[in-house]
């Protein structure tokens, strides 16, 4: 969840007025904020925007807006946006792209702000909106990165080509001499940082302008000339390149409405394909391109579980900044332009919820009667539990993820069935368990100044390669236990095995067995109805030398789940 | 301690000290093996305890010397004196070589030498020219009569006190006692002490109690399957305990008090009417997220937030007809009403392996056959892509379920969550804020004032999206929701810090106590 810091001061610039700690607490739940901190000295707020699907709010205009609009009742109107059967007036500005980026980084959208100059704050937000929107939306750049230009030196029409990485260069942002775009991805920290987006390629996305001024590389980096926006500026060129065309549109709409919201008159620009998009060759963004979309008050009252008048549910909607029609029981939403999140009439019924304030909603307890039950497995281990703490057992509970040292290695066994993590963030969880013993062993290791004896169990999960299974594992519930004494040996945990099977109503037997973790004749594979369930056993000196174990240990271990098919 | 206590913690080798002697009476050992038949052991106990207790004082210490017989005084006692042997050998034989008699005697040479020596310096023995020992006096003398007399007399009594001694006899004993370097000796000197006890005041005054209160020392000490048998308890009293003696230390078996919290939750849950939900450690991409109408480019879907399962990689299939329902409801709504996603749903990502990275997965997965009215819970094992720290963990528990109803609605999904924090985690203030998960709409956090913890969120919660739902097979409105129950685990515990909850350390489990 993305999570930004803004000044007070800007908050109070948009929102048109000042916000108690209280008021601004109480007034963040219509954007599903959270205030995370406040620097009073300084004047800035953390805030934690719980909504992945409203880019929108992150940046202090977007927040401010949904603010206002909430407390003044008032409904937006931005008149810069294309779309349907309008064209908004484009000038010279325009932008060429290559058939070469079609495989590359389809899709451009960008418009100019003229206004005053930009001053350091409205600057420094611009740029982290910038960043959360490209980084949360955009998928780490990967599909949405955005560029800001200075205007005036630009020479229309932009050219959006698919160049070639040697042939091209320019000095980035924050360099002083010229590179390669290759070298830029190999050299540059921003290149070190999104390369991998260009890199499966042979040719990268290249911006330049009618004079061959490089405007970036993107979604990596600005050019030092024209690419670098500083306070003062008072025409910007914005633009946004990716691979999803819709969330492009959003983006860019969102920024204008931003930047118009700060005072600049938003220009729009034309993009010019050579290949055939969901709007067309030709798009002048901004551009609104959502659609409608339709409630019957009946679904929302049921959901809602309240009875709304179809005049009071356009209310609540309209109070959170949304157009609306009203045809009989229905209600047709148009989004706001910065919105996209409307994908069912359900998320309409949310912005009924916050409109008319949650505590309007009185709770209502279940009044369904359903039976409750504990699982099978739940109600046996508790069994097996509780006669494990009859025989002097204390139950430990562990993590099931650990390293192949500790249960491969450390354990003298080759670990075929183990399930091995493709991506672990550290060693020391590399596997998912597949066996309690090494868990009870690691705490023997940590416990020698424990009073003995140690008598520990667990009954947890393990899982295991298992290629009849669909998922190619299975995950089994296992009790497994370990005494650890001067003299724990076999005799004194097989009649702990046998109590157990006794008070479960349940036969078991014992036939030799061979295992690297035990000692050689003093091992045993327990047999329920046929079937190999569990082993008991001393375990190998070498496996406690391994482990820095000074104290003899016997365990068990038991695949419970056969034992549950049997009870239930 | 006050003395009354202390008289009846009393052992009875010390009571009937107390109770058989009179104040400023001299004790002594011998007086207690007399009078109360007690062996020295006894003894040493009760002057040791009694002492210690400030009930008996030491009057006097006296050193005393006693004369016991060495092994070798035994058998010279038996078998006669090298010197009395060599003498009544040559009174028979008449004069022999030194080897000879060494041989005769069966004796070592040094031995007949130096009796050899003593006797001839004392003109008993004298030496020919060939080198032929005989006799010269008819008698032998005083001295070796007195040491016959001595041996005869300590293996008669064993131990003989120096007092009871002549001069004379003293010195033979101390010329031929062991020292301490030789082995050879025939006699030994042993030292001891004899020290004499009496009662003190707070001695005098325990008597007293003892006296009022009936104590005999003859009181039972341990009741025993054969008093019970014969009924000897019947006119006797049973010896007082000190009940101040530390208790010691018992191990005993113990549920994790981790897993209790855990297990009275789901006991809480189970008696709101909740079915338990279970299921396995590896999942789908399936049904950890698609099923929940979580785009397959959602940010939070990355390699850096789930662990990815090496080999195998995919599961075989993923069960129909919800694969392909799934899939519409992403790439254009299905028959959901929703516009859907928008892209084109990837089958193959879709059955990669993963480690399920939270409890909703199983309440996806029990929609597919899901009673209607129907609650459902789980409390089940997570994992995340996290660092871990004191309030983060790689695999963990979360708490979650659903509740199926044709009537079911944000009203009653208000009074689910009310319930929850009443019942669950006992609070009394409860406020509900607008959320946001990928899988409900609309969303509903609930945030407690927890009665020691304060105001914290206690859960997620929302109504499943269409798009969830009908794809799953199920036509009325599913409540869903999720607990995070680990700041009351903790606080519980008393613990701090998340790690503890899955301690490896047998003491700090053995000693972690419940709130």
């Amino acid at each position: 969840m993305p999570k930004i810091e803004i000044t007070e001061n800007l908050l109070t610039h948009f929102a048109g007025r000042k916000f108690s700690e209280k008021e601004l607490e109480d007034i963040s739940v219509v954007a599903k904020a959270e205030i995370d901190g406040r620097n009073e000295e300084e004047g800035l707020i953390k805030i934690e925007l719980n909504d992945t699907n409203r880019p929108d709010l992150w940046s202090t205009p977007g927040l401010a807006r949904q603010f206002r609009i909430f407390l003044n009742d008032k409904e937006y109107c931005y008149d810069f946006f294309s779309g349907g059967k309008e064209t908004k007036k484009y000038g010279s500005r325009v932008i060429t792209v290559d058939p070469g980026l079609k495989k590359i980084r389809p899709f451009i959208t960008a418009f100019q702000a003229d206004g005053h100059g930009v001053d350091e704050p409205l600057l420094l937000d611009l740029i982290q909106s910038q960043e959360k929107l490209c980084w949360n939306f955009g998928r780490k750049r990967s599909s949405i990165a955005m560029g800001i230009y200075r205007a005036d030196l630009i020479n229309f029409p932009v050219h959006f080509k698919a160049a070639d990485p040697d042939l091209t260069g320019f000095i980035p942002l924050g360099g002083e001499k010229k590179m390669s775009l290759r070298e830029i991805t190999k050299k540059h920290p921003k290149g070190l940082e999104f390369g991998w987006i260009v890199a499966p390629f042979n040719k990268y996305p290249y911006l330049e302008d009618d004079s061959g001024n490089t405007l970036s590389f993107p979604p990596i980096i600005n050019s030092a000339h024209l690419g670098a926006v500083k306070v003062g500026d008072s025409s910007l060129f914005i633009e946004l390149t990716g691979t999803d065309l819709n969330s492009l549109l959003l983006a860019s709409s969102i920024a204008a409405c931003d930047l118009d919201d700060a005072g600049f008159t938003i220009k729009p620009v034309k993009v010019e394909y050579p290949y055939e998009t969901a709007y067309g060759r030709n798009i002048v963004t901004p551009y609104y391109f959502q659609k409608p979309v339709v409630l019957d008050i009946n679904y929302s009252n049921k959901l809602l579980g309240e009875n709304l008048t179809v005049e009071e549910t356009a209310e609540y909607i309209k109070k959170m900044g949304n157009s609306i029609a009203v045809k009989d029981n229905k209600i047709i939403l148009k989004p706001p332009p910065y919105r996209n999140d409307f994908m069912h009439p359900v998320d309409i019924v949310e912005e009924i919820m916050i409109g008319r304030g949650m505590n309007s909603f009185k709770p209502v307890p279940p009044e369904d009667f359903t039976m409750g039950k504990l699982s099978s497995t739940e109600e046996f281990s508790r069994r097996v539990r509780d006669i494990m703490v009859g025989l002097g057992y204390q139950e430990m509970i562990y993590n099931y993820l650990g390293s192949r040292n500790e249960f491969v290695e450390k354990m003298n066994i080759t670990g075929d069935d183990i399930i091995e993590i493709k991506n672990p963030m550290t060693e020391n969880f590399e596997i998912l368990r597949n066996s309690i013993l090494p868990n009870l062993l690691n705490s023997e290791s940590v416990s020698g100044n424990a009073l003995y004896p140690h008598r520990i169990f667990e009954t947890g999960k393990i899982a295991v390669i298992d290629s009849r299974e669909n998922y190619g594992t299975s995950t089994k519930n296992y009790l497994s236990l370990l005494l650890s004494d001067r003299e724990a040996g076999f005799n004194e945990v097989n009649s702990h095995i046998s109590a157990v099977f006794f008070y479960l109503s349940m036969d078991y037997s014992l036939k030799e067995a061979e295992d690297p973790r035990f000692i050689t004749g003093r091992c045993a594979n327990i047999i329920f109805k046929g079937e190999v369930i569990g082993i008991l056993g001393e375990i190998s000196p070498q496996i406690l030398e391994n482990r820095g174990i000074e104290m003899p240990c016997t365990g068990a271990e038991i695949d419970l789940d056969f034992l549950i098919r049997t009870n239930s | 301690m006050d003395l009354e206590s202390m008289v009846r913690g009393l052992h009875p080798l010390e009571i009937k000290v107390l109770l058989n002697f009179k104040g400023g009476e001299e004790i002594t050992k011998n007086l207690l093996m007399e009078r109360l038949s007690y062996n020295e052991g006894h003894c040493n106990q009760a002057f040791s305890w009694l002492t210690s207790k400030n009930l008996l004082k030491e009057k006097s210490r006296t050193r005393r010397f006693f004369y016991e017989l060495t092994e070798l005084g035994i058998k010279y006692q038996k078998e006669g004196t090298p010197e009395e042997n060599i003498l009544k050998l040559l009174s028979q034989e008449g004069p022999l070589t030194i080897s000879a008699i060494t041989k005769k005697l069966n004796l070592e040479n040094r031995d007949v030498g130096s009796a050899y020596g003593k006797l001839s310096r004392e003109g008993f023995l004298s030496m020919s020219e060939k080198k032929e020992i005989s006799i010269s006096k008819g008698s032998c003398g005083e001295k070796l009569k007195d040491l016959r007399n001595l041996l005869n007399k300590l293996f008669k009594s064993g131990r003989m006190p120096e007092e009871s001694l002549r001069k004379e006899e003293t010195e033979i004993l101390k010329s031929l006692s062991r020292k301490r370097s030789s082995s050879r000796g025939v006699f030994k000197i042993l030292e001891r002490e004899d020290i004499i006890y009496t009662i003190t005041e707070a001695g005098i005054k325990a008597k007293e109690l003892l006296k009022a209160s009936g104590i005999t020392g003859d009181e039972i000490g341990a009741v025993t399957p054969e008093i019970l048998k014969n009924g000897e308890w019947k006119n006797k009293r049973f010896r007082s305990y000190n009940i101040n003696v530390p208790p010691l230390r018992v191990l005993l078996g113990r549920k994790n008090p981790y897993g209790e919290f855990l297990g009275k939750l789901k006991d809480k849950l189970s008696s709101l009417g909740f079915e338990e939900f279970d299921g396995p450690l590896v999942e789908t991409e399936f049904w950890n997220s698609d099923a929940l109408y979580m785009p397959q480019f959602h940010s939070a879907r990355d390699i850096h937030d789930v662990y990815y399962v090496k080999n195998p990689s995919h599961a075989k299939e993923i069960e129909q007809p919800y694969l392909d329902q799934v899939a519409a409801s992403h790439e254009n709504g299905w028959k959901t009403g929703s516009r859907g996603w928008e892209y084109t749903f990837d089958r193959d990502f879709t059955r990669k392996l993963i480690l399920r990275s939270h409890g909703t997965v199983l309440s996806a997965k029990t929609l597919t056959h899901a009673k209607v009215p129907g609650k459902y819970f789980g409390v089940v094992r997570c994992f995340r892509y996290d660092k871990v720290d004191a309030t983060h963990l790689a695999d963990f528990y979360q708490t979650e379920g659903i509740v199926l109803g044709e009537n079911v609605n944000l009203k009653t999904l208000l009074g689910l969550l009310k319930m929850f924090a009443e019942e669950v985690a006992g609070a009394k203030e409860v406020r509900y804020v607008p959320g946001y998960f990928p899988f409900t709409e609309p969303s509903v956090e609930v945030h407690i004032k927890h009665p020691v913890l304060g105001w914290f969120e206690l859960g997620g919660s929302g109504i499943f999206r269409p798009e969830v739902t009908e794809p799953l097979g199920i036509k009325v409105p599913v409540l869903a929701w999720g607990l995070g129950i680990d700041r009351m685990a903790l606080m519980s515990l008393g613990l701090e810090d998340l790690r503890e909850l899955f301690s490896n350390d047998i003491e700090q489990v053995r000693l972690r106590r419940r709130k």
